[in-house]
């Protein structure tokens, strides 16, 4: 009986001595909050956008991934699905940032992507099939950063009657920019390739691999 | 005597050669003239595939989506630092640039299944990290360094299993190509991760004892911002 209070009074002591002198955490801060002027509504809609253009981002990989592959070997393909993959996670961080620049994101930071994130397709016919289903998705992205800037410009749904021209002028200056002028060069491509396919066949595919190699 | 030694030695020589002809012989059969139609849309046997990358193939797939999940789970501890309560630059950088390494690598782990001949499954995951709900990222210094050590050690360790398949772990499972690829990709660059996070964890472990740990912490968080 002695020897086992002696052993929980030793283990006491060492608990105590591991963990009584350790500050893991420090206090809570005093900052004012009248410059956070962003609304629920409207900081909502940026955070599911934050997880939309990380989707984007892993649709596009496993494009990269297919035309990787041995029996499909279209090298200039991959190269510009797997940037077009880095570029869309580089807008999933740039919003990430715009909210901490506003003061958002001190809380509900770990829901903010799922942990799992799968394609919805894994293969494609051809080189301008996948095309055609980037193009199809970067218009999906853009209708969706359309559908924050409504929600972020629109006093009635904000308690206070908050229209937020910043983050509207930044969705609309550097995102929409972004998305039109890459919906412009995927439509582009898109044209090329279908008259070089229409004539060539899988050497028009082969040729305009090449290409995008650069 | 040696004529008929010659003559063994030929045969083996011949026999091994026509068993090295999968992809000649299936071509010679595709330009033949009087074999019916082809039925498949590639060329039979003329796949990238040799050596053990079959036996490795799903524990690959796994490993790049485990590194694209670790990519997601540090940018969320990233953001944890730059809010403007935390405020810890340093952090944030240290976090972010492993979200970037894990992201880049999961990329490349894809572009070495194609190069082996294999194909990526992005649904294929560790049966550990299947079940895993989402965690909590938003976490005090020590802690935040505590996990991204266990999650660097975790990865080193699947790097090792993959490393243990291809070393004849598994009947005639030999495949040095895969085996000094995961060396010189993931071996050395997770050991030092390892160990640069537990010299972290001992730092400020030490400086929570402290009595104004407060000053340690942002004096530490400069030294990140600076060194990395």
């Amino acid at each position: 009986m002695k020897v086992v209070v002696l052993a929980v009074v030793f283990v006491s002591v060492i608990s105590v001595s591991f963990t009584a002198d350790l500050q893991c955490t420090h206090k809570k801060v005093d900052v004012p909050e009248e410059w956070l002027s962003m609304v629920d509504p409207c900081v909502k809609k940026m955070q599911d956008q934050i997880q939309e253009e990380m989707r984007a981002a892993i649709q596009y990989m496993a494009m990269g991934a297919h035309f990787s592959r041995d029996v499909i070997n279209r090298p200039g393909f991959a190269k510009f699905f797997f940037d077009a993959a880095s570029e869309e996670r580089q807008h999933s961080i740039k919003l990430i940032s715009y909210l901490l620049m506003r003061g958002n994101l001190t809380e509900n930071v770990s829901t903010l992507l799922q942990k799992r994130i799968e394609p919805a397709t894994e293969v494609w016919d051809s080189g301008i099939s996948a095309l055609r289903d980037a193009l199809r998705l970067e218009a999906k992205v853009t209708n969706k950063i359309r559908d924050v800037i409504k929600v972020c410009e629109d006093p009635q749904l904000a308690e206070n009657n908050f229209n937020d021209y910043h983050l509207v002028d930044y969705l609309t200056g550097e995102f929409l920019e972004e998305q039109y002028k890459g919906q412009r060069e995927l439509a582009g491509y898109i044209s090329t390739l279908d008259k070089m396919v229409g004539e060539h066949g899988i050497l028009g595919e082969f040729l305009f691999d090449k290409q995008l190699l650069g | 005597m040696k004529p008929l030694f010659l003559f063994i030695f030929g045969v083996i020589a011949v026999v091994t050669a026509q068993q090295n002809e999968y992809c000649y012989k299936s071509v010679v059969q595709a330009c033949s003239h009087t074999t019916s139609k082809l039925s498949s849309d590639t060329l039979p046997e003329c796949d990238a595939k040799y050596g053990a990358i079959n036996e490795v193939v799903g524990d690959l797939q796994a490993f790049a989506t485990t590194h694209i999940s670790r990519s997601f789970e540090y940018l969320l501890m990233s953001t944890h630092y730059a809010n403007y309560q935390k405020n810890r630059p340093g952090f944030e950088k240290l976090f972010r640039d492993l979200s970037d390494e894990k992201w880049a690598e999961s990329i490349e782990i894809i572009k070495h299944i194609a190069k082996r001949g294999g194909r990526m499954n992005f649904r294929r995951w560790k049966t550990d990290e299947r079940k895993q709900k989402q965690e909590n990222y938003e976490l005090y210094e020590l802690e935040s360094v505590a996990k991204a050590l266990d999650m660097e050690k975790a990865l080193a360790l699947e790097a090792h299993t993959i490393h243990d398949a291809v070393s004849r772990r598994l009947e005639k499972a030999h495949d040095p190509e895969i085996s000094s690829y995961i060396e010189e990709e993931f071996v050395h660059k997770l050991a030092s991760n390892v160990r640069k996070l537990s010299g972290y964890a001992s730092d400020i472990y030490s400086f929570l004892k402290t009595k104004d740990s407060s000053l340690a912490l942002y004096l530490f968080d400069n030294y990140l911002q600076k060194s990395l």
